[in-house]
């Protein structure tokens, strides 16, 4: 592991910030960069994995990222990159809980997916249109509470009735969340565990692609 | 045994005659009663009196139970005033436009400064409000104390009415954690950030919060006359925290807390929702037979058995999830295995997990009930 990819998975806020100024100053692309930080952002997966980190890491580390982004965006247009799986991801009609899904919607984006975050008390409309707009394969609902539940089976129900629903992968997730529920809404996959759910989604993009 | 002894032996960690059984019902029994699904102490006051009524009559549609969680809708909030600051609020159904069957949720911002660490640690947390309060909210510290007093002797009055049927009430105090009280204000991703970076500044702030915490849920308890201190500690869990954080930050506070409180004969409700399972071990560090374990069904409560047993009553955990979508049988099987497992040879009080859902069924909450009064306790010999 690159000395930037292991100060990222370490937490070493202005390490990473020293590093990626050095690196871009010195000419390196944007797009090596960012695949440095990518690979860190992984071992902080595995530390999770292994318990060794927590969801506390997790959040830091998705500062950290998002923060190495606001320098590295302006040059990766120019580069440009390979094209990345899409994710409609947001928090169900109703349910105005943002925590659990800003902390996916960060770590996928750090692990390279292509995230549309509809924000909080999303429209069953809002997320159909977003995937019949961006042609995303992969749809992630979140809620924290017993209602959310139908909120979600209307979502479902409604990428069904749009024609959607086989070109679409959906998981849902949320303190509450079980198997029972995941049966009653029609998703493909439950968690209740932030970096369970972006396994999910990277094993269902490594099979589609 | 009367519901007072069926509930202080399971407390003791004996054998009751049956398994207690307490749901915790406010929303479920607004939404049972057709009432409007607002927060506690939310709403409009003159509106009180129908909720108590519609926990009440609840509480008998259901054919009654061991004891009431919390007394009534004012809920003693000394120690967890700042939440109710503007800035964070609760959101009731048909508010911006939420479905009006959906439950009551938390509104979190970040309302509190980094630099008020350094206030707390150096004021303490009484003296840091007088400020704090005038400064988030506009209203003085003087004017919440009058409100909060006017809560309490309604919660009083609640409180009476149980005593009067017989039925304990399990909730003589709130207190939100130091843990949870800060990431409240500060909101959960800026105080993980805090203590990544300002470690020592968060720990100073809350070793000083806890005497004060201590006095304020002194002061609800003696006023109350219920020796019992509702914890609300979600927020300090493995789920969330590495258990060096656990260790050197938050269980120190927990400690001293429950440890003040049970020299006082009052028992501690860990209210504990989120996955524990990791920081189990340490609750064995807390006074034998002083608190009670009350998991929401994300720890494995079959694993806080095997840690707990003959040192903790553990409280819960029918999920939420189960309640609503489950039928009749697999609530049954559910708290069979609770009772025979959890429950063996005592100290078990089956529950929901955390509150029942408001869209829970009726039938599967009478199965829960009826479960605990017909299925026996199993004893090693």
């Amino acid at each position: 592991m690159s000395e930037l990819s292991s100060a990222l998975a370490n937490l070493e806020e202005e390490k990473v910030a020293r590093i990626i100024k050095q690196e871009l100053g010195t000419g390196k692309d944007s797009m090596g960069v960012l695949t440095e930080l990518r690979k860190g952002m992984d071992e902080v997966g595995q530390r999770y994995k292994k318990g060794e980190y927590f969801l506390s890491e997790l959040i830091v580390s998705g500062e950290i990222f998002k923060d190495a982004m606001k320098v590295l965006e302006p040059t990766l247009k120019k580069d440009g990159g390979g094209p990345a799986t899409k994710v409609v991801i947001g928090t169900v009609k109703g349910d105005i809980h943002n925590i659990g899904k800003d902390i996916v919607a960060t770590l996928l984006k750090g692990v390279g997916f292509e995230v549309y975050d509809l924000g909080i008390d999303v429209p069953v409309k809002a997320f159909v249109d977003k995937v019949v707009e961006t042609k995303a394969t992969i749809v992630g609902m979140s809620g924290l509470l017993t209602p959310s539940f139908e909120s979600m089976k209307e979502t479902v129900d409604a990428l069904k009735e749009a024609g959607l629903r086989n070109k679409v992968k959906v998981i849902i997730g949320g303190g509450v969340v079980t198997e029972l529920v995941q049966r009653h809404t029609g998703a493909d996959a439950f968690t209740d565990d932030a970096m369970e759910g972006v396994e999910i989604i990277k094993k269902w993009s490594a099979k589609s692609n | 045994m009367n519901f007072e002894e069926r509930l202080r032996t399971a407390i003791n960690l004996e054998v009751p005659d049956r398994t207690p059984v307490v749901p915790l019902i406010y929303q479920f029994a607004l939404k049972h009663k057709g009432r409007p699904i607002v927060p506690l102490a939310g709403g409009n006051p003159a509106d009180w009196h129908k909720i108590i009524q519609a926990i009440e009559d609840t509480f008998d549609d259901l054919g009654g139970y061991d004891a009431i969680y919390a007394a009534g809708v004012t809920w003693p909030i000394s120690s967890w005033r700042i939440n109710s600051a503007p800035g964070n609020k609760y959101v009731s159904p048909g508010e911006r436009g939420i479905q009006k069957d959906f439950s009551v949720q938390y509104e979190e911002r970040e309302v509190m400064t980094l630099e008020d660490y350094d206030k707390i640690a150096n004021v303490g947390w009484n003296e840091f409000l007088r400020e704090y309060i005038p400064r988030v909210s506009g209203i003085s510290i003087e004017q919440l104390d009058t409100v909060e007093k006017t809560l309490l002797n309604i919660y009083k009055k609640d409180a009476e009415k149980w005593r009067v049927r017989g039925i304990p009430v399990m909730s003589g105090a709130l207190l939100i954690s130091c843990e949870m009280t800060l990431s409240l204000v500060r909101s959960l991703p800026k105080f993980m950030l805090d203590i990544h970076r300002h470690r020592d500044r968060v720990k100073a702030a809350l070793e000083a919060m806890t005497p004060d915490f201590i006095q304020n849920t002194f002061t609800d308890v003696k006023e109350s006359g219920i020796p019992f201190v509702t914890f609300s500690l979600e927020r300090g869990s493995g789920a969330y925290f590495n258990l060096k954080t656990f260790e050197e930050l938050f269980f120190p506070e927990l400690k001293k807390q429950v440890e003040a409180f049970a020299r006082e004969g009052i028992i501690s409700v860990l209210h504990m929702d989120t996955d524990w399972t990791l920081n189990l071990p340490y609750l064995k560090e807390l006074p034998r037979g002083m608190c009670i374990c009350e998991l929401d069904s994300t720890s494995d409560i079959f694993k806080a058995k095997e840690i707990l047993k003959n040192h903790m009553c553990i409280m819960g955990d029918v999920p939420a999830s189960l309640l609503s979508l489950g039928n009749k049988e697999e609530v049954i099987a559910y708290c069979e295995r609770l009772i025979d497992v959890v429950g063996k040879d005592g100290g078990y009080i089956l529950s929901t997990g955390c509150e029942c859902p408001p869209d829970a069924r009726f039938e599967n909450v009478v199965a829960m009930i009826d479960t605990a009064r017909e299925h026996p306790v199993p004893r090693s010999r």
